[in-house]
């Protein structure tokens, strides 16, 4: 975690997720988190700075997770968010789709949405999309 | 002297309600010329929003014994107040709200005083709040509630037997509408429950799930969302979007529409899109108006103890038929922001290490691994690392002087708590007490006076 | 220019174009222009009714300015209505107003015929046997017709028309009209069509639950002899074969179908409210009919007959998990059916107009549709003559009431708000409108009650010695407060008449402005 805006606000900051397993294992994704003034009663906004082939990834960064939105609760805290974005890269699905293309691949083909994941993630281009390094 | 007769004459009815004694009052109701007079002379009434209950609001504080008045809004008048914030016209679009409120309402209520501040309620210092004897809310968010609810529940103050000290009790009076429903209720920090205590009380706004909007839209406001959340990143890169821009709202719009050709999904609207982007949230003039005509009428009772006191929460329904009921809510007694918190003695060469560790033995608390949080600083966090690290420094100065030497203040401390051998992370509130510093505080100086 | 229906916007939201021109052809009246009166028509000029028309023969007094609004110290010893009006003109150039210097009770008695032009008379203030004449007047010509009046702490709200019928009741809470437990054979046949049990995940989880639960009521029919899961242990199974279905836990679909299963175990046909209005003396209707009968009596028909027990359904469906593509098809097939019941409501109300004399297109395709779309949540609401509620009172109410500790308090001021006119009748003023009477007053007044409930017929009931000094206290007077709330209230119930849409409150509202436990009082 990092805090761009020093210790004392704890409304905004990043995290660094590092997956330890999957497809994305030896990548580093960045998510900037803001917290809403009445948190808990509202989520957490939070955005992919990394620019990431993930089919619940868009190109903007934004995140398909329901947690975030739909099924927020004022009970769940950053950590289960923190929790919830881990397993997103641990296992990406392709059943609830930000980003159609890779959500196709994924599914009819997991061998080359690997290998789409690799090239990606060493800086590169899938399609008409060029991808920073991010390992 | 002619003007007292003139003032007489001009209460005609509010005389009968305020100098005759009554039966069904408040026990500090003090019936007289004195009663009447003091209203006017001390009673200071802030009102925040200008808007559909602020301009109700204003009218009928002016019209019920109160002289000085203050409002607050950051708002301009558009089009769409007209059809219920009477305050306003056609030429006043534009114009600050509250300016033009205080202006209106003074021009036809003479005698009365108005000051408009055109700001926002973060903007003003937290001192400011201090001088009003009520507050009285007219607003529409949860956020600026939440804001004023603890402002207001930071000037109290409890005894040593964690009852609040009346002094510093800062009443307020809530008031919110939608449609042909709407709540009244009456705030009374220490006794009643506070915004936050009730926080349940507001829905959570419909979110839609990302994905539903990307793959499967099925009505026309996930259209509409798609257009707003995904579609104006992905083409305008960088440039936020902004609401009032009619240009950006027209965007929004066709695109919405075209996505639900794309689909077969109908109803896409000009005024759906405006009303899903901004989540408006419809709003009459009378709603409004038995919402803000109850709120004064609590304002008055509240500064004048001429009868009852709504016991604490009013909900109005005129949609099928008229349904009023009041509910008597209770107080959160561990609410981090009206609660009395756990007062804790502390000697001034403490060291926030040592206090940390004191935490764990308390006996009302039996809190391990503590973070501690004073105002706005954090002074000690335990995790992520880079916090820690952050704040190690401070472990090993006297909490004294972090806290910036005050005698008496909040702190708040989150860590693991020992229940029932289950361990539980929780967040509590803490009010330090350091021996032997002279505590004359502001609102001890104000208690005198 | 875009400014007029932008002005209207947030209620545009509300009532809808429709709503908002009923109010702009409407034109009302107001007898006595004090705050509670002037309130009343601020809200609805700021709505924009077509025309107010302001009544009241009095100077502005010193008084005036401290409780209303409309006035200011300029207006002193000129006509009240002129001022308020001017005022009220101000707040919206689009309604026409005018004002009538003439006091009501003088224009009641003189001139009845007076009111026949309005389509709503707000009637703020007036003592009892105006009240009682006007009532008279208003129900024979069939003008709308709202009575307000605030008095200290106090005040109340009382609609009086013979009967006001909503199509448009736009309830809160309502049940979506799915027929899981009754569907039609189209419905079934869509559902045959999809495959519950198909292997692409993707496919599985956007199924919508309406199809889950038409099939899987289907298939609990076929197997328990066409009946449908009614006991306790037969619901508990069936959304256990509901669960069985999942494929994965993160299945949104099918925890909706679980939270929906109850509409396949809801009793089939139409709830006892619509069976009362189905079986009204008015739905056999007769030339001088109203559109709306005249539409009920087709419905009795259609439920009779081609509805099969049931109503025309409403065609429209809740948002739910589900592909676009089904979702879409599904909403289609709900349309079409809507659309086939609307026809057959037509014809028949075609057929009833000319079987009763009247032009067979003279209730528009526009107004049938919008009476089958909401045939589910059809209200009448009836009010007394106030002659009827006070010469021929409900006893047993009225008993209930004063005993009943949340009713005791409302009741108390119902009587009281009674016992004043009675007061002002024989003693020529209010009690303790003037200084120095006070305890001279409220022995008087609490004699005046007695003798009331007497005539009531509830002997040996009272009212409160508080509530009784109260009273006093008030002295007739108008606050500003309690005069906005009540015509907040009082303007709320014009709108709703007015528009025809939502539910107009049935009974008296009392306000109670000691501790607000206000009532409304079915009398």
């Amino acid at each position: 975690m990092a805090f761009p805006n020093g210790k004392d606000d704890l409304m905004n900051f990043e995290v660094t997720i590092r997956p330890d397993e999957g497809y994305y294992l030896g990548g580093t994704f960045v998510f900037s988190v803001q917290i809403s003034p009445i948190y808990p009663h509202e989520a957490p906004k939070v955005k992919c700075k990394t620019k990431v082939y993930h089919p619940n990834i868009d190109l903007e960064g934004n995140v398909c997770l329901n947690i975030l939105r739909e099924d927020w609760k004022p009970v769940l805290n950053v950590n289960t968010v923190i929790y919830g974005l881990f397993h997103l890269f641990t296992e990406p699905n392709h059943e609830d789709p930000l980003n159609q293309d890779a959500a196709a691949v994924l599914r009819d083909n997991p061998k080359l949405f690997e290998s789409y994941v690799r090239r990606a993630m060493a800086g590169g281009y899938v399609g008409q999309t060029f991808f920073p390094r991010c390992i | 002297m002619a003007d007292s007769t003139v003032q007489q004459s001009r209460s005609r009815d509010l005389d009968k309600l305020l100098l005759r004694p009554g039966n069904l009052v408040a026990p500090t109701f003090e019936p007289g010329v004195q009663l009447r007079d003091d209203l006017q002379e001390y009673a200071r009434i802030l009102v925040i929003g200008a808007g559909g209950l602020g301009c109700e609001l204003l009218k009928d504080l002016a019209l019920s014994g109160f002289k000085n008045l203050e409002v607050i809004d950051m708002d301009r008048i558009e089009v769409t107040n007209l059809n219920r914030q009477f305050l306003f016209r056609l030429e006043d679009v534009g114009k600050p709200k509250a300016e033009v409120a205080a202006k209106r309402v003074m021009e036809r209520v003479s005698g009365v005083n108005i000051v408009p501040h055109f700001c926002r309620i973060e903007d003003k210092d937290i001192d400011f709040y201090k001088d009003f004897s009520i507050i009285a809310l007219g607003l529409d968010s949860v956020e600026a509630r939440s804001y004023i609810n603890a402002v207001a529940c930071g000037f109290l103050e409890y005894d040593s037997d964690d009852n609040p000290i009346e002094e510093t009790v800062k009443p307020m009076v809530d008031g919110g509408t939608e449609g042909f429903k709407g709540h009244a209720r009456v705030i009374m920090p220490g006794s009643t429950p506070c915004f936050e205590c009730t926080i349940w009380l507001f829905p959570p706004q419909v979110k839609f799930p990302l994905c539903t909007l990307a793959e499967t839209p099925r009505t026309a406001a996930h259209c509409i969302e798609y257009a707003h959340l995904i579609k104006w990143d992905e083409v305008h890169s960088g440039k936020t979007f902004d609401p009032d821009d009619p240009e950006h709202m027209k965007w929004v719009y066709t695109e919405a529409v075209k996505r639900a050709e794309l689909f077969g999904i109908q109803g896409v609207t000009y005024s759906l899109t405006q009303g899903v982007v901004k989540n408006i949230i419809p709003a009459i003039a009378s709603t409004n108006a038995i919402i803000s005509a109850a709120c004064t009428l609590e304002t008055l009772k509240l500064a004048s103890g001429c009868s009852k006191t709504l016991g604490n929460y009013l909900t109005y329904n005129g949609v099928e038929g008229l349904h009023i009921k009041v509910t008597e809510f209770v107080r959160d007694k561990d609410c981090l922001v009206c609660g009395p918190g756990v007062l804790i003695e502390l000697d001034t060469s403490v060291t926030l290490q040592r206090f940390i560790d004191m935490l764990e033995e308390h006996p009302k608390l039996l809190l391990s691994k503590a973070s501690v949080r004073h105002q706005a600083t954090n002074l000690y966090m335990q995790s992520p690392p880079v916090l820690e690290e952050m704040t190690r420094s401070n472990l090993s100065l006297p909490l004294f002087e972090l806290m910036g030497k005050v005698p008496k203040d909040i702190v708040h401390v989150t860590g693991t708590a020992n229940k029932d051998d289950k361990k539980t992370s929780c967040l509590r509130k803490l009010r330090l007490v350091f021996k032997g510093v002279d505590a004359v505080t502001d609102m001890d100086m104000a208690v005198g006076a | 220019m875009a400014e007029p229906k932008n002005k209207y916007d947030r209620q545009l939201r509300i009532w809808g174009e429709q709503g908002q021109a009923a109010l702009e052809k409407a034109s009302i009246c107001l007898l006595n222009c004090g705050p509670t009166g002037s309130e009343t028509l601020k809200n609805l000029v700021l709505g924009g009714v077509g025309s107010i028309t302001v009544i009241d023969g009095s100077k502005v007094e010193q008084g005036d300015l401290g409780n209303n609004f409309m006035v200011d110290v300029s207006c002193v010893g000129q006509s009240k209505a002129k001022c308020v009006c001017t005022f009220l003109q101000e707040l919206n150039d689009a309604v026409k107003a005018k004002f009538i210097e003439e006091y009501p009770k003088a224009l009641i008695d003189s001139n009845p015929s007076f009111f026949s032009q309005f389509t709503l008379v707000v009637a703020t203030q007036l003592a009892e046997d105006s009240m009682v004449k006007l009532d008279k007047i208003c129900r024979e010509a069939k003008v709308l017709l709202i009575f307000a009046r605030s008095y200290g702490l106090t005040g109340f709200v009382r609609i009086s028309v013979k009967e006001h019928a909503v199509i448009e009741s736009k309830p809160d809470h309502f049940l979506e009209d799915l027929r899981l437990n009754n569907p039609w054979p189209e419905l079934e046949r869509f559902a045959e069509s999809i495959d519950l049990n198909v292997s692409d995940p993707v496919a599985h989880k956007h199924t919508p639950y309406v199809v889950i639960l038409v099939k899987m009521a289907e298939e609990w029919a076929k197997a328990h002899g066409g009946a449908l899961p009614s006991t306790r242990d037969e619901k508990k199974e069936f959304k256990e074969l509901l669960k069985a279905g999942m494929v994965a836990m993160d299945e949104d679909n099918y925890t909706e179908a679980t939270e929906a299963s109850f509409k396949v175990f809801a009793p089939r046909g139409i709830s006892t409210d619509l069976q009362k209005i189905i079986h009204d003396g008015c739905s056999e209707v007769e030339s001088n009919s109203s559109d709306f009968w005249v539409m009920v009596a087709a419905l009795k028909e259609f439920i009779a007959n081609e509805g099969g027990g049931e109503v025309p359904l409403e065609g429209s469906i809740p948002d739910m998990t589900s592909s676009t593509e089904l979702y879409v098809n599904l909403q289609k097939i709900y349309q079409e059916k809507a659309e086939v019941d609307f026809l057959a409501i037509q014809q028949r109300v075609k057929n009833i107009l000319k079987r009763i004399g009247r032009d067979p297109d003279s209730i528009s395709k526009a107004m049938i549709k919008s009476f089958c779309k909401n045939a589910r949540k059809l209200k009448v609401c009836r009010y007394r003559l106030l002659e009827d509620e006070f010469n021929n009172p409900a006893v047993s109410e009225l008993q209930k009431y004063l005993t009943d500790e949340e009713y005791g308090v409302a009741m108390g001021f119902y009587i009281l708000l009674r016992a004043v006119d009675r007061f002002a009748a024989n003693y020529n003023s209010f009690p303790g409108q003037f200084e120095g009477e006070m305890d001279e007053d409220i022995s008087r007044l609490k004699t005046t009650v007695v003798g009331l409930l007497t005539d009531l017929g509830c002997n040996g009931a009272t009212v409160t010695e508080d509530l009784i000094s109260e009273m006093c206290r008030f002295g007739a007077s108008e606050l500003h407060a309690v005069a906005a709330f009540i015509g907040g209230i009082a303007s709320q119930e014009v709108i709703k008449l007015i528009t025809k849409q939502f539910v107009p409150m049935v009974g008296t509202f009392i306000f109670n402005g000691i501790d607000q436990r206000s009532q409304l009082l079915a009398l």
